[in-house]
């Protein structure tokens, strides 16, 4: 059953990533100069409440202990507590996490849904002047700041022109209908400054692997066999180029939800990426760590889905 | 380090060069025919020349200043903000920081990254660690963890830089490892391995120069991606509170609230992460074009 080994091989390497990012967070926060104390508790706490903090999480054991109880703690989805809310940190972070999901899907969803046109397009038209323009744009794309791009968008569209809200992500006291309505007017701007950044590289990968394709001898015998252009690059090309659009997508999602930390913080979208801006000022190490712990799980986890579903798809996944 | 690095169309042509012209000088007329090229190059040359004589352009802005958010005019080119301080002396010494902190980062990415690279390419028992740990480091959000290690190693400029060099070196790995491991194959080391049993010899005289390209292709790229990391961590209020960077210009802004009412504030900061990381781009690009003796006597 290679369909099987395959989808167990993925699933091994997704748990190796997650191990290796919890490892890398625990030799960080014990490595680091600095009080360990810190990433559990506040920096104005009594000398006894230190300790016993230290005697709870067992930072007064030896690094192998320690580490055996981390990887305890966090099996039982125990990240500690946020000192400025006094709440579990996972409560904090899952409550934050759908808006963060939703802001990256829909720029990943608008960086397909114009990325693809716009690569086939420069693509087909190689070396003319669309060609040239896509590879313009897509160069600069790649060369912007998120959140240069998000205050720009903030100015022009929601103070200049006033067509969209500019921040939060729903209206208060509007239910039903109009609260969704709400939330994809909330949406727009923040995603499509997530989407801009992303767009470049995107529609660049598309056009080099879609001009590969079309050099292929499939492509000369379809062409010799009187079928329509159109038709070959649409549905023969296309097909076979989205392979490595997908992977760049799927390597890119860590960059995205980067992306999606500096977006929310523009826009006070109470995303994960707002929660860390607002941990950060107040030194809330906790609710830091649990993010980072949190994103790497839910990139990890994105990525292993979309490698399963394409290997189901794509029989050439499962042999490279 | 929002967006990945170009994909490096390799020749193999780092081998076999045509005879009677040193290869890098072939390169040089190629990438000065680049109008691209050479305009980039001009703009990143005119930033390094801001950041060296940032004290003779404008005086340090500190304290305050007696008018507050006022627009561009002939007093203050960029206007000020809402402490009154000039914002074109605060971008002038801000490109100092960005400069620093690009060439600072990139080159210890870059030589750790290309250790690394070639020790992976060359020992094949240290390959699969090495690719493991690449591998892995790069399918995770890397900008979360820099906000966590800086948040916890306090802000300054150094610990910006060695955070941001610390989470570069994978990328450069990768780019390089996969070209060395096409050279170490080649016959010319095989060669080399009959003729002498010293390895760092063998490394040095003819795996590292076979790479070069790739190298500077890394350099350039790494470094604008340093530069956005550092601005994003600036901007998220963990950039260095003594040192004026591009970064802490929106940072400040975004905190006073005038982000939204004083566009100057937003504008020039961001104007010039987008000349440096742009030109940076554009230069890897015309690089890659004129190195590739296909493109070249067109």
């Amino acid at each position: 059953m290679p369909a099987l080994s395959f989808a167990l091989r993925r699933v091994l390497r997704g748990i190796v990533t997650i191990w290796f990012a919890v490892t890398v967070t625990f030799l960080l926060l014990r490595l680091l100069p600095g009080d360990p104390a810190l990433a559990v508790a506040s920096t104005n706490m009594t000398e006894e409440t230190r300790q016993a903090l230290l005697v709870q999480y067992g930072l007064d054991q030896p690094l192998p202990v320690q580490y055996v109880l981390y990887l305890g703690q966090l099996l039982q989805g125990n990240l500690g507590v946020s000192f400025t809310q006094s709440v579990p940190v996972v409560d904090v972070l899952l409550a934050r996490l759908p808006w963060t999901l939703l802001l990256t899907f829909a720029a990943l969803a608008i960086t397909i849904v114009v990325g693809v046109p716009l690569g086939v397009l420069a693509a087909s038209r190689r070396g003319g002047a669309l060609d040239r323009a896509v590879q313009i744009v897509g160069v600069t794309a790649q060369s912007l700041f998120v959140p240069s791009v998000g205050i720009v968008l903030l100015l022009v569209f929601g103070l200049g022109l006033r067509l969209l809200p500019i921040g939060g992500a729903y209206e208060d006291g509007v239910y039903g209908f109009a609260w969704y309505g709400s939330v994809l007017q909330h949406l727009i701007l923040p995603a499509v400054s997530l989407a801009l950044i992303q767009l470049g590289a995107f529609a660049l990968t598309m056009r080099a692997t879609l001009i590969d394709a079309l050099g292929d001898d499939y492509v000369t015998l379809a062409k010799a066999n009187g079928l329509p252009y159109r038709r070959i690059l649409w549905k023969h090309a296309l097909r076979n180029a989205l392979l490595p659009a997908t992977t760049l997508i799927g390597l890119q999602l860590g960059f995205v939800v980067g992306g999606a930390v500096l977006t929310e913080t523009v826009f006070a979208y109470p995303g994960i990426g707002r929660g860390i801006y607002e941990a950060v000022t107040q030194l809330d190490f906790p609710v830091l760590q649990g993010a980072f712990l949190l994103l790497a799980v839910t990139v990890v986890l994105a990525n292993m889905l979309t490698d399963l579903v394409y290997g189901l798809l794509d029989p050439r996944v499962k042999t490279a | 380090m929002t967006a990945p690095m170009p994909e490096v169309e390799l020749a193999t042509s780092t081998v076999a060069e045509p005879a009677g012209e040193r290869p890098g000088r072939a390169t040089w007329r190629a990438f000065l025919r680049q109008p691209l090229g050479v305009i980039s190059l001009g703009v990143l040359a005119v930033l390094a020349l801001v950041s060296v004589a940032a004290p003779l352009l404008a005086p340090y802005p500190r304290g305050y200043g007696s008018d507050v958010l006022s627009p561009p005019s002939s007093a203050h080119l960029f206007g000020t903000d809402s402490l009154g301080r000039d914002v074109f002396g605060e971008v002038v010494w801000g490109t100092q920081q960005s400069v620093l902190v690009a060439v600072a980062a990139s080159a210890i990415a870059i030589l750790f990254g290309t250790l690394v690279a070639v020790i992976g390419a060359y020992v094949p028992r240290a390959d699969a660690l090495v690719s493991i740990v690449v591998d892995l480091t790069l399918s995770l959000p890397v900008l979360p963890l820099m906000i966590l290690v800086a948040a916890l190693a306090g802000p300054s400029t150094t610990t910006i830089i060695l955070v941001v060099a610390a989470f570069s070196w994978p990328e450069v790995t990768r780019l390089v490892r996969s070209q060395a491991l096409t050279v170490v194959g080649l016959p010319y080391v095989d060669a080399a391995r009959l003729m002498t049993r010293n390895h760092l010899h063998i490394v040095a005289r003819h795996v590292v120069p076979a790479v070069v390209p790739v190298i500077v292709v890394s350099v350039v790229v790494t470094a604008s991606r340093a530069v956005l990391s550092a601005a994003g961590l600036a901007f998220l209020g963990l950039g260095d509170p003594t040192t004026w960077s591009w970064g802490r210009i929106l940072f400040e802004a975004q905190q006073s609230g005038a982000m939204v009412s004083s566009w100057w504030l937003t504008l020039f900061p961001s104007l010039a992460i987008l000349a440096l990381v742009l030109s940076a781009t554009l230069i890897s690009i015309s690089y890659n074009d004129a190195r590739n003796p296909r493109n070249r006597d067109r």
